[in-house]
């Protein structure tokens, strides 16, 4: 019954956190001066009596109150807005994007924790080995770098040696040819690629962190001095004693590497929901800007909710504490 | 182990060879008996194969009533036909979908007669209802098209009226210099798929991406075949097109045209250089040196079309404004409205470095708003001063403004002369040139500032906040006839940036140049009307609303490959002729 009770409070603070992100959103977003048919404006060809008329069949005319209840009521519909440029409703365009977006960033966050984990772990148990120290001078390398001259390197290595597509997610009738899965992972190997390693020396730097610490604590210690092998020791003792930060890392980073992912999307032409947020907000296209910050917003709780459900479940401290 | 390693390898393979895959576009149609075709006279090419474009941007919809984007009006393009079509290298008309048109004594009416024995892509016959039909649409307040406004002359929305199902009339309010070029681009719809939307009021959301492709046709060379959300779309042949070439073969001859959503310029060219793309419309200057050394090992040529139609100019704000709002620019605005100011500045810009510099020599100076691009109505007695500064010294001087003993301009109150030019920071080009010329009316002692903003919000203050001092921006790239400009220099006009809130001339030269505009607008002659227009070139030359600065060239590329490649400084550059496009091998043309 606690859970649920937990639950239920986290699911409320939830709601109420999304709310506020969405009024909050809203307002920042009319802000930004200009609209959409400002573009329309500058064209000598249409007259300022179309441009008008756009307007009022838009509803850009409306008070700020009233754009936001109707969004919302078309939000609560399924529809999530309509999209003024595609002239469409901002669902249609959501979920194939979504999808595509989702395995970039998962692929790009199964990578990055299968470099961090085992060097994070191993950095702990032999610090300051050459191992380690090698670590060390490539996360710091790749922390420094950004990500879009990272992502630009390796589009400009791809159209050099030809072996990788420059961009894109699938080849023109890669679907006939019956390797489409396959097809599909040579174009995500670059991106994910990118991803992963801006993504994993701040992995590799907590998880070694941790382990460390848990690593050098009296119960390990008093566990060597009972002759248990590091083997067991490190995975069966200090491994769990080090998941607490590593599983509220874990959820921070689905969110973040999924988000993350937006410019490496518009660099290297991935179908994702980066492309059409980035060119939404420029053309301020405001409802798919919401419709995608809100998304987001909804994976970051759900992300965050699952850490706090696996700490839950694996630290006695937490139960307690509810 | 060996047969995973063998089967990896096959897969690698294949995966890498995919875009050498046939298409499975239809075969053309046999030329029936009564079908009035176009004869192409471009060379004879041969059937098969896909062409690949990059494009930085995806269409946002398939609807050309309302698509207002240039990435969906290229897509269209293609699907799509006209009655009459602009040649894009001669830049004159030439029969479409209307074998013929007279234009009646009095000048107010056009009676077209269509091709016989045409048919949408989808194999329904084409009949004078389609185009009825479609200007109906076209001119439906309700739609809120935005050809609407071109097909409103004087006032008036032009009619058109079924004679019989092959002719069809055309009435004007009054006569229209334009003529026949006014039908180019406004795509003849299919009455037998789309009337049933636009009378249930649904028209503007009908031919959406997610549209599907059996429910759309058109009278273009292509019809869609495949949109896949962000990452492309594909067109496939026409069968039942309505031009052949020399040796009867109907066009088009590219099975499919398949167009790649890239997302900006340098995956593009990074993509049109690694081959994954065979064509590369108008791209930027800057990119131009480092592509042109890859010419021969990557297998593909580069073109300079040079001078576009596009015009770039710095214009100052000279709209009335309230005082106590704006008290700087208010303080600003006497020098801003004293010709003398802006001839001063006209002299004092380099524009010969602005060509160097920011178009990396590939693009020309101008002095006037039609570009050499636009060889039909280019005044070229128009002066072309050279870059003076003492001479414009002498002017400033003239208009009472005097320098300290540091060299800085001061206007009649003592006051310096300091002003902010804004551009969109999205264009880099424009963004140097405002340096460029903050440079240079330094010399001037003029302390310049540039501020590049997004370009929304230079839109912003441009047309309705008027919060600017000066401001750098581009037009043109449409049609090469005048009245595609008319708002931007009739003092009403929606465009006339200088000055938007004007309801009738504020100066005597805006009400001369009213007048002309309004006088070529209805003369039909091409020589009398060409008189006018000089005449209003000049006008604007001498006034310098704008001062005018420079125009980049177009350039463009394309593999080997692709064949009858013949682009053209209007838009849309390369594809315009995509129905006489071939490969010269099978298969996806790409570079080397």
């Amino acid at each position: 019954m606690r859970i649920l009770d937990y639950l239920k409070r986290r699911f409320l603070h939830a709601v109420l956190l999304l709310a506020a992100i969405s009024v909050l959103t809203f307002g920042i977003a009319q802000l930004a001066p200009g609209t959409f048919l400002d573009e329309m404006r500058l064209n000598p060809q249409i007259s300022a009596q179309t441009v008008d008329s756009l307007r009022v069949q838009y509803g850009l005319d409306q008070p700020l109150p009233v754009r936001y209840l109707r969004w919302i009521a078309s939000a609560f519909a399924g529809e999530f807005g309509y999209s003024l440029a595609y002239n469409m409703p901002v669902s249609a365009l959501l979920w194939t994007r979504m999808r595509n977006t989702f395995l970039l960033g998962t692929t790009a966050m199964l990578i990055a924790w299968s470099l961090a984990l085992p060097l994070g772990i191993w950095g702990a148990f032999r610090p300051k080995g050459w191992i380690d120290r090698g670590n060390s001078a490539i996360s710091t390398l790749l922390l420094s770098s950004p990500e879009l001259a990272l992502g630009m390197l390796f589009m400009l290595a791809a159209a050099r040696f030809g072996v990788l597509p420059t961009g894109g997610m699938t080849s023109l009738y890669s679907e006939q040819t019956g390797f489409a899965v396959a097809d599909v992972i040579r174009h995500l190997a670059i991106p994910a690629t990118v991803l992963a390693l801006v993504a994993a020396p701040m992995l590799l730097r907590h998880v070694r962190a941790a382990m460390l610490e848990a690593w050098n604590s009296p119960f390990v210690k008093a566990a060597k001095g009972h002759g248990i092998g590091n083997r067991r020791l490190l995975l069966h003792h200090a491994l769990p004693a080090a998941a607490n930060p590593l599983i509220s890392l874990f959820g921070l980073s689905l969110a973040g590497l999924v988000s993350g992912s937006f410019l490496i999307e518009v660099i290297m032409g991935w179908p994702g929901l980066g492309p059409l947020f980035i060119n939404a907000i420029f053309a301020r296209d405001l409802h798919v800007v919401m419709a995608v910050v809100m998304l987001f917003s909804v994976l970051l709780v759900i992300a965050n909710l699952i850490s706090d459900v696996l700490l839950y479940a694996v630290d006695p401290r937490v139960r307690a504490e509810c | 182990m060996r047969k995973l390693a063998i089967f990896s390898l096959l897969a690698f393979r294949a995966i890498s060879g995919i875009d050498s895959y046939a298409s499975s576009a239809p075969a053309p149609e046999r030329i029936q008996r009564g079908e009035e075709l176009q004869v192409s006279s471009a060379e004879v090419g041969r059937y098969g194969g896909t062409l690949v474009v990059g494009q930085r941007a995806e269409p946002k919809t398939l609807n050309p009533v309302t698509a207002t984007d240039g990435p969906s009006r290229e897509v269209i393009g293609r699907m799509m036909a006209d009655l009459v079509h602009i040649n894009r290298v001669t830049q004159q008309t030439e029969p479409a979908l209307a074998s013929s048109w007279k234009l009646s004594t009095d000048g107010r009416s056009f009676t077209v007669k269509l091709r016989q024995g045409v048919r949408f892509s989808d194999g329904y016959p084409f009949s004078a209802d389609d185009v009825v039909f479609s200007f109906r649409v076209y001119l439906d307040e309700k739609v809120h098209s935005p050809n609407r406004d071109l097909l409103t002359i004087g006032g008036k929305p032009i009619s058109a009226v079924k004679i019989d199902d092959h002719t069809v009339r055309f009435d004007m309010s009054q006569p229209y210099a334009a003529a026949e070029r006014i039908f180019d681009s406004v795509a003849i719809l299919p009455q037998h798929l789309l009337l049933k939307s636009y009378e249930q009021g649904s028209f503007a959301q009908a031919l959406t991406l997610n549209t599907a492709p059996d429910t759309i046709a058109g009278l273009g060379p292509f019809r869609l075949k495949q949109y896949l959300p962000g990452q492309r779309l594909v067109l496939e042949r026409n069968p039942f097109y309505w031009k052949a070439d020399r040796d009867g073969h109907r066009l088009p001859y590219l099975d499919e045209i398949a167009f790649l959503f890239v997302g900006n310029e340098d995956a593009q060219i990074l993509r049109f250089q690694s081959g994954e793309t065979s064509v590369i419309s108008r791209f930027s200057p800057d990119n131009y040196p480092a592509m042109a050394r890859e010419q021969q090992n990557r297998g593909y040529d580069l073109v300079d079309l040079g001078p576009s139609l596009e015009y770039n100019f710095l214009f100052f704000n000279l709209n009335e404004l309230p005082p106590d709002k704006f008290q700087q620019i208010s303080r600003e605005q006497p020098w801003f409205r004293d010709l003398r100011f802006r001839q001063a500045i006209s002299l004092a810009i380099d524009r010969r470095s602005i060509v160097k510099l920011a178009f990396g020599g590939r693009g020309v100076p101008i002095w006037g708003n039609v570009t050499p691009g636009n060889k039909l109505w280019i005044n070229r007695e128009l002066p072309h001063p050279e870059r003076s500064i003492p001479q414009a010294k002498d002017l400033l001087r003239s208009a009472g403004f005097s320098w300290d003993e540091k060299g800085k301009l001061l206007d009649l109150e003592r006051k310096p002369v300091e002003f902010t030019i804004i551009t969109s920071s999205s264009n880099a080009q424009r963004v140097k040139m405002a340096t460029l010329i903050a440079d240079d009316l330094a010399q001037l002692g003029m302390s310049v500032h540039v501020v590049p903003l997004e370009f929304r919000a230079v839109m912003d203050r441009v047309f309705q906040s008027n919060d600017y001092d000066a401001c750098v921006l581009g037009l043109g790239g449409g049609d090469a006839d005048p009245n595609g400009d008319m708002n931007v220099w009739m003092s009403n006009g929606s465009t006339h940036l200088w000055n938007m809130h004007e309801t009738k001339p504020a100066t005597p030269w805006e009400a001369e140049l009213d007048a002309l505009l309004n006088r070529q607008l209805v003369t039909l002659e091409y020589k009398k009307r060409k008189r006018i227009y000089d005449e209003a070139q000049a006008l604007i030359a001498n006034n310098l609303p704008f001062i005018f600065l420079a125009s980049p060239n177009v350039l463009v590329g394309a593999t080997k490959q692709v064949a009858n490649f013949r682009p053209a400084p209007l838009e849309p550059y390369v594809l315009w002729n995509a129905d006489e496009l071939y490969l010269r091998q099978q298969g996806v043309a790409t570079a080397k």
